[in-house]
């Protein structure tokens, strides 16, 4: 999770909020100083879910599927993801609203110390649920829209369900809920981007998270109607260029982008040319802080049948299960080779990711996309978009004050 | 050590059969347990398996996880008394719930 406003208009970024411990509000200094230690923890609680994305990683149905964590468990799994010192669970699905006892997880979670936040397609969102969930202890929803409305209803299988989603964002606005969109950019909605901020903004979301597609679940089905390499960076740039015209209006939204970490090596060009070398030396230095792609490190993922994955977007292999060991166990366990080397990867990695400069940044993006579409796990991630001549040549800003404050 | 007396018998696997892998790094080395993968047959879960630890492994077991006993202590149930109830809604009842919100 890269947070382009943070980075390009010295936003203070919720993201950091988000991910981190938020015991303190103010996460500056953990941010600056070390890599988060523990992961964020996305727990699918169900695997089923009213709409049918073309995309879902999740594979969700609108069936209810065997095997889901009770209510009991779940709240013992929250207990030891506390012991074990995650800072954040993030409510997925399938669709997580269907399950009726997710405000009681919420405040359980809440009540232990793990900070809990939504991922949710909104249509289940009703002003009481908003409020019941506000009252839980929910501290933030991000509702998925992926287009205009036509666009996003086609994408999600039912007429009517942007209104529903726009719905379900007012509800929770209304309810005092700190509320952001997610979007998937892939070829077929990459042109709406613009349009769906600009008329979120007006009902009053400032907080915009834009998530590259991975290649798990039914996202695996549409690799053709992903975006080239070309069309990805245009449209990475449009974010940007769109977050500091907003910055310049006097709006102030906030941007992230999600899951491919070669968003941190453009990003420190993109301040290069457009804000100067000082510019792009905070960028660097933030991002090189904050260690690159995530996977098996800084995110994990429990499904609704307790398996543990190393993404919640890599649900065809699992690390174990928590109804048989604990998280943190499974977690730390590192005899086995394949956590191993994710977490120890930059010797691995392959191809112009081997001698990239960025590297640090990155760690080599999407270790799934690269398992999927070059079936090795440590080529080049697929979705890379940088020009050779910003992949060769010397570390940036090497000999640098490494230590030196991002801003 | 404890009674063992506990068994693990919830389903497991999304999307199709889950297959428990072990790993021998190298003849001397003991085989380990080294997770799950999800595939619909015994050589698809094989190649699953191989393409993620070919990097380590001399030697790879596979076994379909619903042929596998799982028994433990008690104390590691993450909830021994689960009566395997779930909180989830009928499938009516989601879609009357769906775009209720928008509809008021």
């Amino acid at each position: 999770m890269i947070s382009v406003s943070k980075l390009l208009t010295d936003l203070d970024a919720e993201g950091d909020g988000l991910r981190y411990d938020a015991a303190e509000e103010s996460t500056k200094a953990q941010i600056r100083d070390e890599k988060q230690r523990r992961p964020v923890v996305v727990w699918n609680v169900t695997k089923q879910c009213n709409l049918y994305c073309d995309h879902c990683y999740a594979a969700a149905d609108t069936d209810i599927a065997d095997g889901e964590l009770t209510t009991a468990e779940g709240k013992a799994l929250l207990d030891d993801l506390a012991d074990y010192g995650a800072p954040v669970i993030l409510f997925s699905g399938g669709e997580p609203l269907v399950r009726q006892d997710l405000e009681e997880l919420v405040a359980y979670a809440d009540e232990v110390g793990v900070r809990p936040v939504l991922s949710t397609n909104g249509t289940l969102i009703t002003e009481e649920r908003a409020a019941s969930l506000k009252a839980a202890g929910l501290k933030y929803a991000g509702i998925s829209v992926d287009g205009l409305p036509e666009r996003n209803d086609d994408f999600r299988g039912m007429e009517g369900a942007f209104d529903g989603a726009v719905q379900g964002i007012q509800n929770c606005l209304d309810a005092g809920l700190k509320t952001g969109l997610r979007y998937t950019i892939t070829e077929r909605n990459a042109p709406d981007l613009e349009g769906v901020v600009d008329l979120l903004t007006d009902v009053g979301v400032d907080r915009f998270c834009f998530y590259h597609l991975d290649y798990g679940g039914r996202g695996t089905e549409i690799v053709d109607a992903d975006l080239t390499p070309v069309e990805r960076r245009e449209a990475v740039e449009r974010v940007c260029d769109m977050t500091r015209e907003y910055h310049d209006r006097g709006e102030e939204i906030e941007t992230l982008l999600v899951g491919n970490y070669a968003d941190a090596a453009y990003l420190v060009e993109y301040a290069r040319e457009h804000m100067g070398e000082a510019q792009a030396r905070r960028v660097y230095e933030y991002l090189r802080v904050n260690g690159g792609d995530p996977t098996g490190e800084r995110v994990a993922d429990v499904d609704y049948q307790g398996n543990v994955h190393l993404t919640q977007f890599w649900q065809g292999y699992s690390l174990g299960n928590v109804r048989d060991r604990p998280f943190g166990d499974i977690w730390e366990d590192e005899s086995n080779p394949l956590l191993g080397a994710l977490r120890e990867r930059e010797d691995r990695l392959t191809g112009k990711c081997a001698d990239c400069r960025y590297s640090d940044v990155c760690r080599g993006g999407s270790r799934l996309r690269a398992l999927t579409v070059e079936d090795d796990l440590f080529a080049p991630d697929p979705q890379c978009y940088l020009d050779d001549d910003e992949i060769r040549g010397p570390e940036p800003f090497a000999g640098g004050d490494a230590t030196s404050p991002a801003d | 050590m404890g009674e063992l007396d506990h068994e693990v018998d919830a389903p497991r696997g999304a999307t199709s059969r889950e297959w428990e892998v072990f790993c021998r790094e190298a003849s001397a080395d003991p085989l380990t347990h080294v997770g799950s993968v999800s595939a619909p047959s015994a050589d698809i879960a094989r190649e699953q398996a191989t393409r993620l630890f070919a990097h380590a492994a001399e030697a790879l077991w596979l076994c379909p996880a619903d042929e596998t006993v799982r028994v433990q202590d008690e104390s590691l149930a993450l909830d021994p008394d689960s009566d395997g109830a779930d909180a989830t809604m009928d499938e009516q009842a989601m879609h009357d719930e769906t775009l209720r919100g928008e509809a008021e």
